[in-house]
């Protein structure tokens, strides 16, 4: 008996967010308003997931404080929270930072892929050096200060964070998980070499010749399990598909700056009712927010 | 009464830093700040052709582009069909210095010696009076680029503090020449900080702030009444350089179609 047939990877939304349980330290890829799998976010919501860990992108954004929102993070870590010129600090972050109810991996961009680097090479932690003299080991105790034992000189161990599951956007694969991005993939593939397994979140599933027709642009190499969500970054920018969609994140900069400026609460519960929990599939929330509008949010 | 300036001060504060750049260099355009993107950008059309700049994670040239458009955020997709190359964002480890030579730093406060604090204003780590976005890259940037600059968007005390409440990015650490090379923190350290009221250098064995210009109209007073620590001023302080007519040619109609700085 000859083997003849390859696994198909690829699984329906729920499938996949069913995988994320309370407690878990999960990552989520893109870069501040691109590239998030928000199907999957949004489905993580839906179930009411608690006590994430959530290690974001570096740098992050409002993906993740739609989680913080929403009630399902316990701590955070990454190395920005805002919008750039939408938002200068993610409302519900930094409410729920300054009343001291989220914990915090305090960390920059060169710090925070120590750790996920640290992670896939199985190491406890590895060293960096800036941040020598600055607060950062005083504000985040996970960070030593020690002396290189080859040169003597103080340097930062930055411990391991290893996510059980990497939920990543990209923009196609073939139904055997092979992943490729259109554009850089930001700092996706440190997500997937970190993580115990890698979803993606995906525009379009396409023929396995596609992929071969170019394997260089093939920047996941093989994850876990494939999700179809097209235009499921919105309303953050996919690349190659569509840009963001400004009207929409500013709807959503405005319920949470009423939530962050004078503790109302109702626009943001209206938003999470009208986007998230009321659409009972993927494609009513297309519905919801309108053929128009996507069609309108071209890259052209 | 001298007239009007044919500027504003975000087109004079980009042209200050246009020329901080030297061509040649790797520079990176970061994320958020309008005035220092144009400002490189700036530099790039009219003195450093041989710039490699590095856009949302990519590599390229601009000189032959007719305008720079859309080019407002870090993440926009767009810019990348300008791409000769990548260096992606986790590589970043592999060597820091292959992304840029140079950094601007924005801060939420900054004290006399150039220290900077991205995180937060407040005593207490675990309930700040405001919370900021976070340190970004600008740490581990400013750490291991030859020299960086600091930029604010309004000149405050809230702004100017005597001391840091967290430092997330080091300028002259607790100061003096040696400030940065006793903490083992390579490279040259912030050169200039630039507000819209005035240019600050560090004194060269103090490495306190200095005020080394004063934009047009504004005071000494002015910049010693805004700022929470002792400003050393020297006995004669010039007038920041006004863009030429050069310079806001390029900008508004290369560089700033939209006109972001004008407003």
């Amino acid at each position: 008996m000859l083997a003849s047939e390859r696994k198909s990877l690829v699984i329906d939304l729920d499938a996949a967010a069913a995988t994320v349980r309370d407690g878990m330290t999960i990552a989520i890829g893109g870069f501040i308003n691109s590239s998030h799998p928000m199907a999957l976010v949004r489905q993580i919501i839906r179930r009411g997931v608690k006590n994430l860990t959530v290690v974001g992108a570096a740098s992050g954004g409002l993906d993740l404080d739609l989680l913080i929102a929403a009630g399902c993070v316990k701590k955070l870590v990454t190395t920005y929270m805002g919008g750039e010129h939408y938002c200068p600090v993610a409302p519900f972050f930094r409410v729920a930072a300054q009343r001291g109810e989220l914990d915090i991996f305090e960390c920059d961009e060169g710090m925070f892929y120590c750790a996920l680097r640290a992670a896939a090479q199985r190491l406890p932690s590895t060293p960096w050096k800036a941040g020598i003299g600055t607060s950062f080991p005083q504000i985040n105790p996970e960070i030593k200060v020690y002396n290189d034992p080859v040169s003597g000189e103080p340097m930062l161990a930055i411990p391991a964070i290893k996510p059980a599951i990497a939920l990543i956007y990209a923009a196609q694969s073939d139904a055997y998980g092979n992943v490729q991005h259109v554009s850089t993939g930001f700092g996706d593939r440190a997500m997937w070499r970190a993580a115990d397994k890698t979803i993606a979140q995906v525009e379009r599933i396409v023929p396995n010749e596609e992929i071969r027709k170019n394997p260089l642009a093939t920047s996941l190499v093989g994850v876990d399990a494939v999700v179809r969500a097209p235009y499921g970054s919105h309303p953050f920018a996919g690349p190659g598909y569509y840009i963001e969609d400004s009207d929409h994140i500013r709807e959503y900069v405005a319920a949470g700056n009423a939530y962050a400026k004078s503790g109302d609460r109702k626009p943001f519960e209206q938003y999470l009712k009208k986007y998230i929990l009321d659409p009972p599939t993927y494609e009513d929330y297309l519905e919801v927010v309108g053929i128009k509008r996507l069609l309108q949010l071209h890259e052209y | 009464m001298t007239p009007e300036p044919n500027f504003t001060v975000k087109e004079l504060m980009a042209s200050f830093i246009s020329h901080q750049v030297r061509d040649g260099e790797r520079v990176a355009v970061g994320a958020g700040l309008h005035v220092p993107r144009a400002g490189i950008l700036l530099a790039h059309l009219l003195r450093c052709p041989n710039v490699r700049l590095y856009v949302v994670m990519t590599f390229t040239s601009l000189l032959k582009e007719p305008r720079m458009e859309p080019f407002y955020t870090v993440y926009d997709n767009r810019p990348t069909k300008w791409a000769e190359g990548y260096v992606l964002h986790d590589d970043f480890q592999e060597d820091p210095r292959l992304v840029s030579d140079t950094f601007v730093v924005g801060a939420l406060q900054i004290d006399k010696f150039g220290n900077s604090n991205l995180i937060g204003v407040g005593k207490d780590y675990k309930h700040l009076q405001f919370r900021g976005p976070g340190a970004v890259g600008t740490l581990s940037m400013a750490h291991y680029v030859d020299r960086y600059y600091l930029f604010v968007q309004s000149h405050d005390k809230r702004i100017f503090v005597d001391k840091c409440d967290f430092i997330s990015t080091v300028g002259w650490g607790e100061g003096g020449a040696d400030g940065r090379s006793k903490l083992g923190i390579p490279g040259n350290g912030p050169v200039y900080c630039v507000t819209p009221l005035c240019v600050f250098d560090f004194d060269e064995t103090s490495k306190r702030m200095r005020l080394k210009s004063l934009h047009p109209g504004v005071t000494v007073e002015q910049v010693i009444e805004n700022t929470g620590f002792e400003v050393i001023v020297p006995a004669n302080v010039p007038t920041t350089a006004a863009p030429t007519d050069d310079e806001l040619e390029t900008l508004r109609g290369r560089i700033d179609v939209e006109g972001m700085l004008r407003r």
